[in-house]
């Protein structure tokens, strides 16, 4: 099984940065790699279980299932459901840790799937330092650090 | 019960801070609170089990036992045995997180305990301030000086 696993430290109070990636509808927000998204069969976003379709703004189109959501822990579970990836079983958590130091945001964000032994390099590299990564700068971009 | 957590980003890869906090008996190398720190019975500092004497600077001594330790994990816990301050089921935990974004270190540093209503903000202040506030700072000087 291959394993992401990308951290950063956001210069802003966990409940700033929280506030702006807890919705599961709202990666267009905040991701600079995602042009649309909406969640299927009207749910609301914070439901377990809701799916949310989503476009990458190079056309890929990927349909991923909310498995978990804690206001309290600062974390958000998701599975794909559908994808152009080439990837099985991927189970995806962005987490948030206060830094109590200067009160900064710690950012994990870890995936764990399945693919050809042969595609493993790329898949990893793609999804964490280009989609992973990519939404961190983004995020330490809207929070100045 | 008091709970408290501090955290701080150290700019150093884990494997480096981790190699100055799993020395269970070697605090006094760089904690600014801690006189000296022996291990009982010679036992080893990353025996489970084992249990540090510290003096203090101020004169005073506790002794603390090791819970569990994890290279793997880059975590330890630990206990307060004896003190000479009101301080009840002091149970402490350490763990180290790689920031990939800069090859930095997340170190959170956390603890439960019980003691006296009256007793309670000044020790909760004391802890968080003086014992882990002070030693993020004095980590970071330590490792400067041994760089």
């Amino acid at each position: 099984m291959a394993r992401v696993y990308v951290s950063t430290v956001v210069n802003a109070r966990n409940d700033r940065v929280w506030a702006r990636v807890r919705d599961f509808n709202g990666l267009p927000n905040w991701h600079p790699a995602i042009a649309e998204s909406r969640i299927e069969g009207g749910d609301p976003a914070d439901k377990i279980g809701c799916v949310r379709d989503f476009r990458l703004r190079n056309g890929d189109r990927i349909r991923e299932k909310l498995l978990g959501l804690s206001d309290y822990e600062m974390f958000c579970t998701y599975s794909i459901l559908e994808s152009p990836m080439g990837v099985e079983n991927y189970v995806a958590t962005l987490r948030l840790t206060p830094v109590t130091d200067g009160d900064q945001t710690f950012l994990e964000w870890t995936a764990e799937f399945d693919c050809a032994p042969e595609r493993e390099t790329e898949l990893v590299g793609n999804i964490g330092a280009g989609v992973f990564q990519g939404g961190f700068d983004a995020l330490k971009r809207a929070f100045g650090g | 019960m008091p709970h408290i957590v501090r955290s701080t980003i150290v700019n150093a890869p884990t494997d480096t801070v981790w190699n100055v906090l799993r020395d269970f008996n070697g605090h006094d190398r760089w904690h600014p609170a801690v006189a000296t720190s022996a291990i009982e019975r010679a036992q080893a500092a990353d025996k489970i089990g084992c249990v540090r004497r510290f003096k203090l600077k101020d004169g005073s001594e506790l002794r603390e036992q090791l819970l569990a330790l994890s290279d793997l994990e880059q975590t330890f816990s630990y206990c307060l045995l004896d003190t000479p301050i009101p301080m009840f089921n002091y149970v402490a935990h350490v763990r180290l997180l790689p920031v990939t974004d800069g090859d930095r270190t997340f170190w959170q540093w956390e603890s439960r305990f019980t003691t006296r209503p009256d007793d309670r903000d000044g020790i909760t202040q004391m802890v968080a301030e003086q014992m882990y506030q002070a030693g993020f700072e004095a980590v970071r000087r330590h490792l400067k000086e041994t760089a």
